[in-house]
């Protein structure tokens, strides 16, 4: 028994070793190398035999081990030198890191893109690799001053947009533009005309025409803001938005009212996102809306349309069943019947925004409470006739995640207890409600999940209690 | 388990497991390339990595030997560096050159961890310097002229995180 086993591994060893003889004849007669050691074809790996000064001028000394560290087992010098491998390493001084294309690349996805932008002052390599990403640039807007603009030499202005190409940045923000800026920039860059998919107007007396020009040249268009245009009609509105566009917000706009909506209803099938804020829009506005934005429009904000009031709530619930957030912030008109309407009507709803909404009282929040079952961010800032029992049927909302109750005068400690339980929520804002205590407010460290309590202007909230929560919420951001 | 020696540019010869000597992927692919067997003494010169440097990586790669396998992670992904855990914080709490021969030996021998903790750190070390401070730090020349330095700093002035 043991005679077999042993002359098994006779065999096995015997059998073994001729094929690693075979192997290395084999990869050294590849190369055209006489019997290197292990040692000399390490050497020769890492050094890059011969030619390995190029890498490091500088320390020639380093990159050769020299003879007297080699092992006492070391053959003579190689008489040929051996093989290239298929990658070589190579050792970078801590400046040629840093201008190392491969390296660059790699390191500046340890910054943030506002920090990125000190970066690429450095030299020009480093603005090189950072503009050619357009990853490094994600969220960030460029914003063109147009009056500056204007001020540039052409070569500036034309070099300004062209960098724009070179990143590839897809959003454009133009401010206080006029037409002819819009059409200088039309002219003078019309390489940009695939890449901007979001467009941003803001303070600008560019009307209609200068608009239309934009919207024809920039064929890629899917995302379009105006705000405070005052040039911009609704007759113009009706000429130049066309099916693509859909996200759409129009704040601060003097023209638009109640034939601006009813252009988006009609132009724009494909509207996921309505953003509007204009004090004009009356009921009769929402009923524009058909079948057609039905199905896609998921989000609706309407910022202090102060007209609206709950017949216009009918129209939304009927036409945009789909809606996932709504926003009537400062509709000051609605009351809880509204409220009411969207609990039983728009269930899918994940985020609802009733600021400045002062008719609500507890009535409104209970029909919340009964049927928004995935509602997982509520905001009720400023909504002064909220109490305590208004957030007892809120706090039974499991999915809740983030609630602003910023200015809700009359909640109390008592309103806090109740809050306490909703193990789920993320983000909470208490500011400015003046009657919780410092007592109350302790008691929000059962909240453990909690990323964010926002407590600015609260009286109860001492630097005792700022302490008290900090250590006990270690994970959670309190704001004072 | 088996050994491997490894040797540093002032000839320092250290012995280390095998397992912890690949995961530096330079280490490893020499290994494979040359057909080097575990059961072979043999000793791998790293003819640019001193023995203090070596000893700091070794150290290193003995903390995390069973660390999982990173993930493979999009390249193309911003990464946070304010996750460096205790250990390799106070690990890297060396002078500046130390951390910048770490960071270079952690490129060259591949090792992706290492060189992942040490650009968190340098990163770190330069967030908020103006440009001219990061310059003096790597000693990188400012190749820009006058005119393509305003240029840059107009091209990036203008860059706001906006909705």
């Amino acid at each position: 028994m043991s005679s077999i086993s042993a002359q098994g591994v006779v065999e096995r060893a015997s059998a073994e070793l001729s094929k690693r003889i075979n192997g290395l004849g084999l990869r050294s007669s590849k190369h055209h190398s006489s019997k290197g050691s292990v040692m000399e074809r390490v050497t020769n790996v890492f050094c890059g035999g011969g030619n390995a000064a190029v890498t490091a001028p500088e320390k020639p000394s380093r990159l050769l081990p020299s003879r007297g560290h080699q092992t006492k087992n070391a053959p003579p010098p190689p008489v040929v030198q051996a093989r290239k491998p298929k990658t070589l390493p190579v050792y970078l001084t801590i400046n040629q890191l840093m201008m190392d294309e491969t390296f660059l690349t790699k390191f500046f996805f340890y910054f943030t893109p506002c920090e990125r932008c000190a970066l690429a002052l450095v030299c020009v390599k480093w603005r090189d690799v950072l503009y050619s990403l357009p990853h490094y640039w994600i969220g960030l807007v460029p914003v063109l001053q147009c009056r500056e603009l204007r001020g540039f030499r052409p070569n500036e202005r034309s070099r300004m947009y062209s960098q724009l190409l070179r990143r590839g940045f897809p959003s454009l923000c133009l401010m206080a533009a006029t037409n002819e800026d819009a059409l200088d920039l039309i002219n003078s860059f019309p390489l940009l005309s695939t890449q901007i998919i979001t467009l941003k107007l803001r303070c600008s007396s560019i009307g209609d025409q200068g608009l239309e020009s934009l919207m024809d040249h920039f064929q890629k268009l899917k995302e379009l803001e105006l705000a405070g245009c005052n040039e911009i009609t609704e007759q113009g509105l009706w000429q130049c938005l066309n099916s693509r566009i859909n996200s759409l917000t129009l704040t601060d706009c003097i023209n638009v009212a109640d034939e601006a909506v009813g252009a988006v209803a009609q132009l724009l099938p494909e509207l996921k996102q309505f953003h509007l804020q204009a004090y004009h829009v009356t009921d009769q506005a929402l009923g524009y809306f058909s079948p057609k934005q039905g199905t896609h429009l998921v989000t609706l904000r309407l910022h202090s349309c102060w007209e609206i009031t709950n017949h216009g709530v009918v129209n939304i619930v009927h036409s945009l069943p789909n809606l996932t957030e709504l926003s009537l912030s400062g509709c000051s008109k609605i009351t809880d019947d509204g409220v009411e309407l969207i609990a039983e009507n728009l269930q899918k709803l994940k985020t609802l925004d009733l600021s400045w909404c002062p008719r609500i009282t507890d009535a409104a929040l209970e029909y919340i409470a009964c049927d928004l079952n995935l509602l997982e961010a509520l905001t009720l800032d400023r909504c002064v006739h909220v109490t305590d029992i208004g957030i007892g049927y809120i706090s039974t909302m499991l999915s809740l995640k983030s609630l602003y109750l910023r200015w809700c005068s009359q909640i109390r400690d008592f309103g806090l207890q109740h809050l306490c339980g909703m193990r789920n929520l993320h983000i909470l804002s208490l500011a400015g409600c003046p009657l919780l205590t410092s007592n109350g407010l302790s008691s929000l460290i059962q909240l453990r999940h909690m990323k964010e309590l926002e407590l600015t202007n609260c009286p109860g909230a001492s630097r005792e209690l700022f302490d008290y929560l900090r250590e006990h919420l270690p994970c959670c951001l309190v704001i004072e | 388990m088996p050994k491997i020696k490894l040797q540093s540019s002032d000839g320092e010869i250290f012995d280390v497991d095998v397992e912890i000597a690949k995961c530096s992927v330079t280490i490893k692919t020499m290994l494979e390339d040359l057909g080097m067997d575990d059961e072979e003494e043999e000793i791998v010169p790293l003819p640019n990595v001193n023995s203090a440097i070596l000893r700091k990586v070794l150290q290193w790669a003995t903390f995390h030997k069973d660390d999982p396998p990173p993930p493979e992670d999009d390249e193309n992904k911003e990464k946070r560096t304010d996750d460096i855990s205790s250990w390799d914080a106070d690990f890297l709490k060396v002078d500046q050159g130390t951390l910048f021969e770490l960071i270079l030996a952690a490129n060259y021998l591949d090792i992706k961890g290492l060189l992942d903790v040490t650009c968190k750190t340098v990163a770190n070390m330069i967030k908020g310097k103006a440009p001219e401070e990061i310059r003096k730090t790597f000693n990188i020349k400012n190749d820009f002229t006058a005119s393509e330095e305003d240029q840059v700093r107009k091209e990036n002035e203008c860059l706001f995180d906006i909705f």
